[in-house]
């Protein structure tokens, strides 16, 4: 026995043809399970016919007001992309004007600063300390004098002796 | 976009009964028509273009939604039994009264959402709306025996969704 539900699943229902309808009255006298899918396939046509007529009424009665809701969407989808590039740019500012400061600050402290106490230091070495000046200036704080300069004072008085 | 509203909204209600999806659904596919706008070579007709951009974006929207509930006879409201009851047979189906009309495309909307978003448009657009192989082919950009392959697909399913709501 030929089942008629590949006829019924092969074409809409309401392109069946007369000939494909009396086929399939035929066989659905004597086979209850083809009548049942017969019944099915029709209601299913008429659940999509007024579930299209909606579909037609509901386009027909859109909000007044999409128009202008998009529009201020795409406006803000435009800004908003404008407006991140610009963060990221001012962003990207502030990062390299911080790094510049950085740079700067540690070349003042590399070159001025250490240039400072270079100089003070090469004028101490220069400068003689005699045992006089040493005895004369006895009563000043030890903590004053260098190790250099109680050295010299001491084997100075040696040599004068000899 | 006011000329090509109704065609983008048709298209969107054909998938999402809601007003809210559907106008969501429309927004996004005038924002990806701005956009894309310079890729619109000028080949066919710029509804056309509108209609294929507003069905694929039903379709990723649908899709995304991945909510494919089987109606069983236990979720139907009093309504829709009494609706099911009442319209089975061949004379009752074709005589719709308003409160019938209204259950029906609840009916239609449950009966939908059971299946594939690829083949409820095909079932939609051809047995709903009486749209032809290659019609559908050309706004979905399917092969036209990929159309009919969904088609066959989603009236099997829908038709045995329904046959066993009726027993």
């Amino acid at each position: 026995m030929n089942h008629i539900t590949e006829i019924l699943d092969n074409t809409p229902f309401a392109d069946l043809t007369d000939a494909e309808l009396r086929t399939i009255h035929a066989h659905t006298k004597s086979c209850g399970d083809c009548a049942n899918a017969f019944e099915a396939a029709q209601l299913s046509s008429v659940l999509l016919r007024e579930r299209i007529s909606e579909t037609a009424a509901q386009a027909a009665n859109s909000n007044p007001f999409f128009q202008t809701r998009v529009l201020a969407a795409w406006r803000e989808q435009q800004t908003g992309g404008a407006w991140n590039f610009r963060r990221l740019w001012s962003a990207t500012g502030a990062i390299v004007a911080s790094m510049a400061a950085t740079t700067a600050a540690l070349g003042v402290l590399m070159f001025v600063a250490p240039g400072a106490n270079t100089a003070d230091q090469q004028t101490a070495a220069l400068v003689p300390y005699s045992a006089e000046s040493v005895l004369l200036e006895q009563d000043r704080d030890d903590s004053q004098l260098t190790n250099d300069q109680v050295i010299s004072a001491i084997y100075d008085d040696d040599d004068e002796g000899k | 976009m006011r000329r090509f509203s109704p065609r983008v909204f048709h298209v969107a209600h054909r998938f999402f009964r809601d007003r809210s999806q559907a106008e969501e659904a429309a927004q996004e596919t005038f924002l990806k028509a701005f956009a894309q706008l310079k890729s619109f070579a000028g080949r066919g007709s710029l509804e056309g273009w509108l209609t294929r951009i507003a069905t694929n974006t039903c379709l990723n929207m649908l899709r995304s939604a991945k909510r494919r509930p089987e109606v069983v006879t236990a979720d139907l409201s009093d309504d829709e039994t009494e609706f099911l009851e009442t319209v089975s047979g061949p004379v009752g189906a074709e005589t719709l009264n308003a409160e019938q009309r209204v259950v029906a495309v609840d009916l239609a909307e449950r009966l939908l959402e059971t299946l594939s978003p690829e083949d409820r448009l095909a079932l939609t657009m051809i047995d709903g709306e009486g749209a032809s192989v290659n019609e559908v082919a050309e706004v979905t950009g399917w092969s036209e025996s990929k159309v009919k392959v969904r088609a066959f697909r989603a009236r099997k399913k829908a038709r045995e969704v329904l046959e066993k709501l009726l027993r």
